[in-house]
């Protein structure tokens, strides 16, 4: 699916969330993101993200009850489309999830039959199979290693088939949880490479603040489920006083730009 | 452990090159032989036994490996063997029981030979091509898979506790300790398979399995 640039292709309005032990994870979040926006989600652990992510592609609520879901469905929506039940089959070819432990996500005994997994759930042909398997693995960097064992694989390779897998469904936006969390210096900066030619949306959650002034247009502060700042990296991340409310710090890259030439 | 099971990809021998459908046969070959001998036999079952040895030593997997894999094994083999004759009476128990140690043994040499020389993920393709229905072969899969993460998550606690046991080394100590651990290994394992779940959903899993190779 092409769209055009300014083209909304998610819609979150006043998105709520309470886990069933009664703690509040996400309080009336509301955003956009355009087609080709690539947003970083930042915020203290426990700040909502991960909760935030799971809601795009309709992984929570894990049971939905007909009342709960239809008022949390509707709050979501992926290029037009509520995430409710009836459309989550859609709504998850639209967005591809990347989990943070790509063991939970690793689950084939070879790259190829994992990558083929999503292409096979949407119904291809075998033909058309093979040649997203083949390209999604060209677009990671992985070229001839279809055949391999996923249980030989470094964590950074891993990552990146899992990621292959996800790409191969063709997403609108990628939903990206952690992707940086354990990597080496290279595997992160190889992932990094990768992610930049994605030409979908994207919506980041990470820790890593580098990354983000580095690959994001957009990023959004969420702390204790509701969003404290939204706007350029530069300006959000470079915003002292308002990193340390929320338990973050200004990113080391900002923090050379601006401190005065001794 | 990753190591060792996981070796059929980077270890290579004549019995490595057989095509596995031609390995599975012949171990299930192995197999019925050894059912069909007598049960007290010792001549035929001695060199059924040689041929297995044989096999897995072409196939060279390490003689520390099979012995001690022989060992895990013989633990429950004999502990069966030995309560036929104390159950059945020993003039015809005894016969019995030498059928179950021989065969079981041979079962379990054939076997370990099949699992050292077919990688796991071909294996499974040939059983598909027998005919073996896809859930089994699918439940086959993931048990393989995440025998090697749970494992891993084992490793990990085991480490972490002895970094922190010091000289507290009673047995009543390690046996609660064990317990505790089999506890947390079966949380985590359910924690995994709900996010295990949620992976396959994300990529348009509908509860019917479908295969490359078909």
């Amino acid at each position: 699916m092409t769209l055009p640039a300014a083209e909304t292709v998610l819609e979150v309005s006043g998105l709520s969330f309470a886990y069933p032990s009664g703690r509040q994870a996400l309080n009336n979040v509301r955003f956009t993101l355009r087609h080709g926006e690539i947003l970083g989600l930042v915020g203290p652990s426990g700040a909502g993200k991960s909760t935030l992510l799971l809601h795009l592609n309709g992984l929570l609520p894990l049971r939905p009850e007909p009342s709960r879901a239809s008022i949390n469905g509707a709050a979501v929506h992926v290029a037009g489309l509520a995430v409710q039940a009836a459309h989550l089959a859609e709504v998850r070819r639209r967005v591809g999830f990347l989990f943070q432990d790509p063991d939970d996500q690793l689950f084939c005994p070879t790259v190829r039959e994992d990558v083929a997994f999503g292409p096979l759930n949407l119904g291809l042909p075998r033909t058309e199979v093979e040649r997203r398997v083949m390209e999604s693995l060209a677009a990671v960097g992985l070229e001839g290693y279809e055949g391999r064992s996923t249980l030989q694989l470094s964590l950074g390779e891993r990552k990146r088939v899992c990621l292959a897998g996800v790409i191969a469904c063709e997403p609108l936006i990628l939903a990206l949880d952690e992707p940086f969390s354990n990597l080496d210096p290279r595997a992160r900066r190889t992932l990094v490479d990768v992610l930049r030619r994605f030409e979908g949306s994207q919506i980041i959650a990470t820790h890593d603040l580098d990354v983000i002034v580095e690959l994001c247009n957009r990023v959004i502060v969420l702390d204790d489920g509701t969003i404290r700042a939204d706007g350029p990296p530069a300006a959000v991340l470079g915003d002292a006083e308002l990193m340390e409310r929320h338990g973050l710090e200004v990113p080391l890259r900002l923090q050379l730009l601006r401190s005065p030439s001794p | 452990m990753n190591e060792s099971l996981a070796r059929p990809r980077t270890f290579r021998s004549p019995c490595h090159r057989l095509p596995p459908l031609v390995a599975l046969f012949l171990s299930v070959a192995a197999i019925t032989v050894g059912m069909l001998l007598p049960p007290g036999h010792w001549p035929s079952h001695g060199a059924l036994l040689c041929v297995l040895f044989a096999a897995l030593s072409l196939a060279r997997v390490p003689p520390g490996v099979v012995l001690r894999r022989l060992v895990a094994f013989l633990a429950f083999a004999v502990l069966f063997a030995v309560s036929v004759p104390l159950s059945q009476g020993f003039r015809g128990g005894w016969e019995l029981a030498q059928g179950i140690l021989f065969r079981g043994v041979e079962s379990f040499l054939s076997g370990l030979w099949l699992m050292s020389v077919v990688p796991f993920d071909r294996l499974l393709a040939a059983l598909r091509r027998l005919g073996v229905p896809a859930i089994l072969l699918a439940i086959l899969a993931f048990m393989y898979r995440f025998l090697f993460v749970l494992w891993n998550e084992l490793d990990t606690m085991r480490a972490a506790r002895r970094a922190r046991t010091f000289d507290r080394a009673g047995l009543i100590f390690r046996w609660r300790n064990a317990a505790q651990m089999i506890g947390m290994l079966l949380i985590r394992s359910l924690g995994r398979s709900e996010r295990v779940y949620g992976a396959m959903c994300a990529r348009g899993w509908d509860g019917t399995l479908r295969t490359l190779d078909e």
